[in-house]
């Protein structure tokens, strides 16, 4: 146990931050597909606060997890051979762009031609952002984490989570009715079914991997055991996002959609920081790397 | 390179701890000011000087201390190195512990003033509060006189303590001396029963074993009980001895023990497992094949020794079947012959592997035979070792190159004069052991119940009590529990003058405590070695902090009250005594070079030629008879039978049937062991010494512990059954008490028995009562009273108990 | 460049931990933290037949390791500011304290256990082969602490030259690093990536 929690704020923020990356993607499909009016645009820029409050939330979490946070820009100095630096970079950059974006929706300046590609590319940026976040964990000495199913479950999540925040996002909106309908429907339950599959999917092929994994002082079967409990709560969560959201799109009611949006999001933050837990919990070294 | 952060730290960390100790003194206002960290604010990144010091701590290797010493504080602690060093380079570096001293020195448990016990309070509540200097010495003087002039010097005692050598490590004994003496105590807490049965065989002079570098020159050495780096580690002592010898010799080595030890590491194929205790079987058995075998050394055993066989028994126990060879036949004793087949099952060790054994010992010369203080330090101790020495007597594997007279191995060492105690008036003498028999009820001690010496009763119960670096109270003393009974209560040993460095649970029974120096803040030297030797010559590495003094000026301030302070110091100070004896010391060797040339180079080393034990008997037996009854070594103790006529014997003592203590080297079944286990507590329990301590001493740090954690050491076999999983915390218990530790789930054990390391600081809530659980896993709070028959001495490592998980 | 190694002697390591500590008072580290550590591998069963006999096939042996300065290091190739940097002079691997950003990637990446995280300073800490020892003619620390002589530092040729590099477990193949780090293993070593050669103790080697 003691294990698992000691990556909290790792956990937390590759949790938090690709979550809220994702939830540009569904943003991205509405104003793509979905007619909205100029006040519904205005209160959706007003909640995008949720997506860009979680993705600087995520990078407090992670400066939290630093011994020495206030040198943390030093961390760009190895881009290309640290995959660490390269996560920060990316991120970096998608926060930049995020940040613009929703700046410059804010001001209600932005054409709807202009914030369609944006809201694209910030959504673009933001999964191979989650991608990169995944990457940071491919260490050639710990095999276990040493397989692109890190970064694909990241992804997964970024989509699944990003999803719920997503959806949140427009029925706090009041756009609830335009969820309920052609593209946008279609495109969050696209986008929901590929998170979930990539999400959990990934992370069991990780899993796998890990168990066939032992060092001189960890078997990964052992550890893999060790965290199931918090893996099946994670797994449940996860499913529990999908179909909140599914009901949510598909049929509930103006009353009830801010409150079932509500729950698939918090149901995702618990699973998604769940299967976080699991995977620090997962690492195994090709040597004596101590958990 | 000194990081000055780390300073702070240090300084954060003793503030901590200091408050945490605030906290728990319960409303002792002067808890803060009692303890002190010698840490300055802050220390400045230029090293000031070194000075020399030596480790005093009761292990042989009292290793060199190079102290890095920055604005009067130490920076860091070296030892006798250098780059260059070779295999072969004699350096007396210090072991783990000695670099841990700067952690002691300037740690948040260290004493810096004198302390009363809180009135009110009880012995072993610990709760102390400071005094003046003046106050100290005058109540502890003036109890002294009360008790002298009430009960006599014999109700005075200084008990076995272990935390000091040097040449003047002893002011106290000679204080009482000028104010009419002390009760004497014999035998140590290390080797009571060997040091014991030793002089019966051999004689009491020149009974040592040969050196460990003779082991270069043997084919086979057969080493019981012992883990030589572990017991005795550091650079120029047995630790590296061992590694050395093992390096150049060509012999098969064979470790005999229950504890595949840390001495085995990498070599595996000598590891003999054995049940503990039962060597004696063992022996019996191996002499039972080399009988059977026509393989003994018949010229040997009829020549040099007496006792073997009906030829060489004394006069007055021939054709009473009472040799040695009568017992290993079954002709005489128990009458059961002592073959592979009756060893097996007592030993652990296979028929078949006891005669492959005795086949290789028997074809291979020179046969090193040589014993640890593990097989001594049990009931059947004295008969254990004197087996063990039988055995290369049986073969004939002594007094030649590359053998030993299996004894432990043997140390070199220049010789140095200490500071004279003077002539003891009293001369009554109790095993050391004994001492809190001989507070509770000293007066019903006598020479045949409790082998009282030079008296045939005790006067009076012991009064008062100088404990001077010594742990021996409770802690390293046994069953922990009752001995917290009987100091606990103030009516009895009215008393007690603590003197130390940190509060061990012994001075927490302390009425007034001293706070002492380590022999590294003052001016001390010291001899000692092992197949080197050396002196060590030291200097204060710093100016001695808070009111802390020498236990030389502590001793000068007791006699002053007494009016004795010049007769005490000779108009000397302890430098001067240092410098005094040492000269003296030169005189009767004259390759020492003088004291100026030893304070500056610090480490004097001497080579010293392969000891082989007894070789001069060997060689000549008449001419350089023993020092026993017959000349010879007596496998067959006449002197014994003499010595404990009458003694009131206790169930277990001896070999069922006989009223007497066995004569010759018997196997004895321990009172607790592996044939008297019971159903409510199946398992073994032994002691051994643990790499993080020497004995309890470094037990309260806690950077050592980090590394070094307190384990019970169980075999898979009698893990799995209870549910315990290795660095689970289980509970060891027996009906002395309950210690709380981490289990080691490991196959260097054997089934059956259970390893504690002893020496682990005792930690609980109450001392009343089997169901205070000590949660510092100090094995003696499971170790009995009751002394092994012949020495009176602690048989620790005789216990059995059970383990379930906590 | 003078590339340096460490030498390890299996056959004379008693397992005492005089390095690991003689290192900690050197560098003053805290509780947590030791540059140097000592791990215990045993392997085997110590058996009681029914009557009453003991079989054992037990082996057990030590391993004294710090940072092997490998050259080809996985701390430094994930450590995203450079302060985890190899000495060209030396080959010498050490933290840039004033660089590092304690993420304590180095610490997972590094097979060897060597780097760490000291929260309280800040940064990542591990040995840094007592460079300015070396730089003195000394040696470092643990290595010139040793009571059984069984370690040694010097340049990779010396070392090399009674020892195999990193061939023992509990160690991983040499090839993800190439570790500085020479060794004779003892009769009871197992090679390398032997997955029965589990590390005993890991309490005392965290």
């Amino acid at each position: 146990m003691e294990i698992t929690f000691a990556e909290m704020p790792l956990a937390l923020f590759s949790t938090l931050a690709p979550m809220g990356a994702g939830a540009f993607v569904i943003l991205a499909i509405a104003f793509l597909t979905a007619k909205l009016d100029g006040d519904a645009l205005k209160k959706i820029d007003r909640f995008t606060v949720i997506p860009v409050a979680f993705v600087v939330v995520g990078f407090i979490a992670a400066f939290f997890h630093l011994a020495n946070p206030f040198a943390a820009f030093g961390s760009l100095a190895n881009v290309g051979s640290s995959p660490l630096s390269n996560e920060v970079a990316v991120g970096c950059a998608f926060t930049l762009l995020m940040l613009a974006y929703w700046i410059w929706a804010l001001t209600g300046k932005m054409s709807e031609g202009v914030r369609k590609g944006f809201a694209t590319v910030v959504a673009v940026v933001g999964i191979v952002f989650a991608f990169f976040t995944g990457m940071a964990y491919m260490i050639d000495t710990i095999p276990s984490w040493n397989t692109m199913a890190g970064p694909v479950q990241l992804v997964g999540f970024a989509l699944l989570g990003g999803a719920a925040l997503g959806v949140l996002v427009l029925s706090l909106a009041g756009c609830g009715d335009a969820l309920k309908a052609g593209s946008l429907k279609t495109g969050t339950l696209v986008v929901l079914a590929v998170g979930l599959v990539l999400g959990i999917g990934a992370f069991a092929v990780q899993a796998t991997t890990a168990s066939s994994i032992e060092n001189a002082l960890y078997n990964g079967a052992d550890l893999v055991t060790s965290v199931m409990m918090i893996i099946v709560c994670g797994i449940i969560c996860l499913v529990g996002t999908g179909v909140c959201d599914v009901f949510a799109v598909r049929g509930a009611g103006a009353g009830v959609m801010v409150g079932v949006s509500v729950g698939a999001a918090v149901l995702a933050i618990v699973g998604i920081l769940l299967m976080r837990l699991a995977f620090y919990a997962m690492q195994v070294s090709v040597g004596l790397s101590i958990l | 390179m000194i990081d000055t952060n780390l300073s702070r730290r240090t300084f954060l960390k003793t503030s901590g701890a200091l408050g945490a100790l605030a906290a728990a003194g319960g409303g002792i206002a002067a808890a803060d000011s009692l303890f002190g960290s010698g840490v300055g604010e802050a220390i400045a990144a230029g090293e000031d000087k070194t000075t020399w010091g030596h480790c005093a701590i009761n292990c042989p290797g009292r290793c060199a201390l190079k102290m890095h010493v920055t604005d009067d504080e130490i920076a860091w602690v070296d030892t006798h190195t250098s780059a260059d060093a070779t295999f072969d380079t004699p350096q007396a570096r210090a072991c783990l512990r000695g670099r841990t001293y700067r952690r002691w020195a300037n740690g948040p448990d260290r004493i810096s003033y004198p302390m009363k016990r809180v009135e009110g309070t009880k012995r072993g509540e610990g709760k102390y509060e400071r005094i003046s200097w003046d106050e100290a010495i005058d109540t502890a003087a003036s109890k002294l006189k009360e008790v002298i002039d009430k009960y006599g010097n014999e109700a005075v005692y200084v008990p076995y303590a272990t935390g000091v050598s040097a040449t003047t490590a002893r002011p106290f004994n000679r204080f009482l001396n000028l104010v009419g003496g002390y009760l004497n105590f014999y035998n140590s807490y290390s080797t009571a029963q060997i040091s014991c049965i030793t002089p019966y065989m051999y004689g009491s002079k020149g009974n040592g074993g040969s050196s460990l570098s003779s082991g270069e020159d043997a084919k086979l050495i057969l080493c019981f009980g012992s883990s030589p780096t572990e017991t005795r580690q550091g650079g120029l002592t047995t630790h590296y001895d061992w590694v050395h010898m093992r390096e150049k010799t060509p012999a098969k080595i064979y470790m005999i023990e229950p504890r595949f030890n840390d001495s085995n590491f990498g070599h595996s194929e000598e590891w003999l497992p054995i049940n503990p205790g039962t060597d004696a079987a063992l022996v019996a058995a191996l002499g039972h094949e080399l009988i059977e075998n026509g393989q003994t050394d018949e010229e040997f055993l009829h020549n040099y020794c007496v006792g073997y066989d009906e030829d060489t028994m004394p006069e007055a126990y021939k054709g009473k079947n009472m040799s040695y060879k009568d017992y290993i036949m079954g002709t005489g004793y128990d009458k059961v012959e002592k073959t592979p087949e009756w060893a097996a099952p007592i030993t652990g060790i296979s028929a078949d592997r006891i005669r492959e054994l005795a086949d290789e010992i028997a074809t291979t010369k020179p046969v090193y035979v040589v014993q640890g203080w593990g097989p001594q330090r049990r009931s059947n101790g004295e008969w254990t070792s004197w087996a063990i020495m039988a055995l290369p007597c049986l073969l004939g594997q002594v007094g030649l190159p590359g053998t030993s007279n299996g004894t432990r191995e043997a140390r070199n060492s220049p010789t140095l004069t200490s500071l004279p105690a003077g002539k003891n008036p009293v001369e009554t003498s109790i095993p050391c052991f004994l001492f809190t028999d001989a507070i509770d009820h000293g007066t019903e001690m006598t020479a045949k119940n409790a082998g009282v010496r030079k008296a045939d009763k005790l006067k009076t119960n012991i009064k008062y009590m100088i404990n001077y670096a010594g742990n021996c109270l409770t802690n390293q003393h046994s069953d922990i529990n009752k001995a917290h009974e009987i100091l606990a209560d103030d009516s009895k040993c009215e008393f007690i003058l603590g003197v130390d460095t940190v509060m061990c649970d012994s001075m927490n029974y302390s009425d007034i405590v001293l706070p002492d120096l380590f022999r590294f803040e003052q001016h001390s030297q010291i001899a000692t070695g092992s197949d080197w030797g050396y002196i060590i010559t030291g200097t204060p590495a710093t100016s001695p902090k808070f009111e802390r003094k020498t236990a030389y000026e502590m001793a000068s301030l007791m006699a002053d009250k007494f009016g004795v302070k010049d007769e005490f110091t000779g108009g000397k100070t302890e430098e001067e005594w240092i410098r005094e004896l040492y000269d003296q010391s030169r005189e009767k060797d004259d390759k020492l070079p003088p004291f100026e040339e030893m304070q500056e180079m610090g480490v004097y080393t001497r080579e010293y030629p392969h000891i082989v034990s007894m070789k001069k008997y060997r060689d000549d037996p008449v001419a350089n008879a023993l020092t026993t009854p017959s000349g010879k070594i007596e496998i067959f103790s006449e002197k014994l039978l003499k010595d404990t006529e009458g003694w009131e014997l206790q169930d277990g003592d001896t070999l069922k049937g006989m009223d007497t203590l066995p004569p010759v080297p018997v196997y004895i079944p321990e009172w607790e062991g592996v044939e008297t286990t019971t159903k409510e507590h199946p398992l073994v329990l032994s002691g051994f010494h643990y790499r993080g301590r020497i004995h309890s001493s470094w037990g309260h740090l806690d950077e050592l512990k980090e590394v070094n954690p307190q384990e019970a050491w169980i075999n898979p076999a009698d893990a799995e059954p209870r549910g315990i999983k290795n660095g689970d915390k289980v509970q060891v218990h027996n009906d002395r008490g309950k210690i709380e530790l981490l289990a080691k789930v490991t196959p260097r054990v054997v089934p059956g028995t259970v390893a504690v390391s002893q020496g682990a600081w005792w930690d609980g809530d109450t001392k009343t009562g089997k169901d205070g659980v000590d949660k510092g896993g100090s094995i003696n709070t499971l170790t009995t009273q009751r002394p092994s028959p012949l020495s009176k001495g602690n048989p620790q490592h005789t216990n059995i108990c059970d383990v379930k998980k906590a | 460049m003078t590339q340096y190694a460490f030498h390890f002697d299996g056959t004379r390591c008693t397992g005492c931990k005089t390095c690991e500590m003689s290192c900690k008072d050197y560098k003053d580290t805290d509780l947590g933290i030791a540059y140097r550590k000592v791990y215990e591998v045993t392997l085997g069963d110590t058996k009681k037949a029914d009557d009453g006999t003991f079989t054992t096939t037990c082996v057990s042996y030590p391993l004294s390791m710090a940072c092997n300065h490998c050259d080809n290091p996985a701390c430094t190739k994930v450590c995203p500011t450079g302060a985890m940097h190899k000495d060209g002079e030396t080959g010498i691997v050490s933290v840039d304290a004033d660089k590092c950003i304690g993420c304590g990637y180095c610490h997972m990446a590094c097979p060897y256990n060597a780097p760490k995280v000291d929260r309280e300073k800040g940064h990542s800490v591990k040995c840094d082969g007592c460079a300015e020892r070396v730089a003195k003619g000394e040696k470092p620390v643990c290595v010139e602490a040793c009571p059984a002589r069984a370690l040694d530092f010097g340049t990779v040729d010396e070392m090399k030259k009674t020892g195999e590099q990193a061939n023992i477990a509990p160690l991983p193949d040499k090839s993800y690093t190439d570790p500085n780090f020479y060794i004779k293993p003892s009769e009871d070593a197992k090679p390398a990536g032997d997955a029965a050669a589990k590390v005993v103790n890991p309490l005392e080697v965290m």
